[in-house]
């Protein structure tokens, strides 16, 4: 009787969760409002100083090895902590540029589009960023500058900005553009 | 005399026993025909609505389920019952709709999720390689679990329809976990598909299981657990069929004022570097 309870067991933690995950989606639906305000700010240029493998062996050289173990390490952490807002607000503007893809301008709905898939790349990304990052943790030496990511929440900011210029043009976006 | 009073007890306790029995027969045919009568109005709403054609190997699969059933209830009702043309019947049905629910399950991912490039990327590969180790897995808890009976129909039956819902149950959660890591929306009807066969696929893979644990003593009971599963199934789908589509929720919103801003900023911070 082990391996049926064990089969009993797997199926109601199946169904509990396909149950929750619908839950969550019914729950989510159209709350955009709720969604927005959970964005986090992501500064970039901090995140590319703590992967920079330039600014890693600099500190391998003039700290003693245990000190250097220890600020990678804090190092690696604040890092994850980058990935996980840039994550976060991915998946916001997954959202967000869901909701835009039904707007009835073909050139917003594109933008919309673009930014959809670039959001849901850079969520992949983040997903195996995430583990790399622990394990520079634990391997100080080992170089694993996942520089990619920082580039990708470029792309999605430019992008997110352009798609707020096509849906308000009188607003008056961003000169960075 | 005595002749007359043992027909008396035998027709009292006969009396008695379907007295005490009627409540489960009447049970036994309610969840088998009732779902497929739901089933039938399902495919009759689904197709006024369209589902055909964003969803047809899921109206193919509720036709074929309606088809099952109308054969095995025709069989069912012939005199002398024939028993093994009816469980070779079951168990060749049993194998199409298996095949045909694994398609759906691949529609479903087609239709949710592979229209971008970079889902796809991903998604394809992952369900591959899902399929691949439920099958091995099936295969070998099928062996493990075979409570291996004399007729040889039995032992295929249960076998595949143990192999089916773990297989089901692992794509299905696979792909809700998918869409739960990317946040990516799914359609309201699209969803109650998912959501019913998640239902049914779970509850049976728990009772087969134990069928095969319990032996031929639990089978009653398994196969009344699997059709009140399956009438929550279609249930499902009818609710979904009937809410308006949560597409249209969506539709006329957009970007916030205060979300332009936030990525205005942080733009300006990424190029004033």
């Amino acid at each position: 009787m082990i391996i049926p309870t064990i089969f009993v067991v797997l199926a109601f933690l199946g169904l509990l969760l396909i149950l929750y995950i619908a839950k969550g989606h019914h729950s989510t639906a159209g709350n955009l409002d709720q969604l927005a305000s959970q964005l986090r700010s992501v500064d970039v240029d901090a995140f590319r100083n703590l992967i920079d493998h330039r600014e890693q062996d600099y500190l391998r050289e003039r700290l003693p090895a245990n000190e250097f173990r220890g600020i990678q390490r804090e190092r690696m952490l604040a890092a994850v902590e980058y990935v996980r807002a840039a994550a976060s607000n991915a998946a916001i503007l997954i959202r967000l540029a869901e909701a835009a893809r039904q707007n009835s301008d073909p050139a917003v709905a594109q933008a919309a589009d673009k930014l959809l898939d670039n959001a849901i790349r850079l969520r992949l990304y983040a997903f195996r960023v995430v583990p790399r990052l622990y394990f520079g943790m634990l391997m100080p030496g080992v170089s694993l500058a996942p520089i990619d990511l920082a580039d990708a929440y470029d792309t999605i900011t430019r992008q997110v900005v352009m798609l707020g210029c096509l849906q308000y043009p009188t607003r008056g976006m961003s000169s960075a553009l | 005399m005595f002749a007359t009073r043992k027909r008396e007890i035998d027709c009292g306790l006969l009396a008695k026993s379907l007295i005490f029995q009627w409540p489960m027969l009447f049970l036994q045919y309610y969840l088998w025909i009732a779902p497929h009568l739901l089933l039938g109005w399902t495919l009759v709403a689904s197709f006024r609505r369209g589902m055909h054609r964003r969803l047809p190997i899921f109206f193919a699969y509720a036709a074929f389920e309606t088809f099952q059933f109308l054969t095995l209830l025709a069989l069912s009702l012939l005199s002398p019952f024939p028993r093994d043309i009816y469980n070779w019947t079951l168990v060749l049905e049993t194998g199409i709709s298996s095949c045909l629910m694994l398609a759906v399950i691949y529609e479903l991912a087609n239709t949710l999720l592979l229209t971008q490039s970079s889902r796809a990327e991903l998604l394809r590969p992952l369900l591959r390689w899902t399929l691949v180790v439920l099958m091995f897995v099936a295969a070998v808890s099928s062996a493990a679990l075979s409570g291996a009976t004399v007729r040889r129909v039995t032992n295929i039956f249960q076998v595949l329809d143990f192999s089916s819902s773990l297989v089901e149950v692992g794509m299905l959660v696979t792909l809700f976990l998918f869409s739960r890591t990317l946040h990516i929306s799914w359609r309201n009807r699209a969803t109650g598909v998912a959501l019913g066969f998640g239902i049914s696929a779970c509850i049976n893979l728990a009772t087969t299981a134990l069928r095969s644990g319990l032996g031929k003593s639990a089978f009653i009971a398994v196969d009344i657990t699997q059709m009140a599963a399956f009438h929550v199934c279609v249930l499902v789908w009818l609710v979904y069929l009937y809410l308006p589509n949560r597409a249209l929720a969506f539709a006329g919103s957009g970007l916030g004022k205060s979300d332009i801003q936030f990525w205005d900023q942080e733009l300006q911070r990424i190029t004033g570097r």
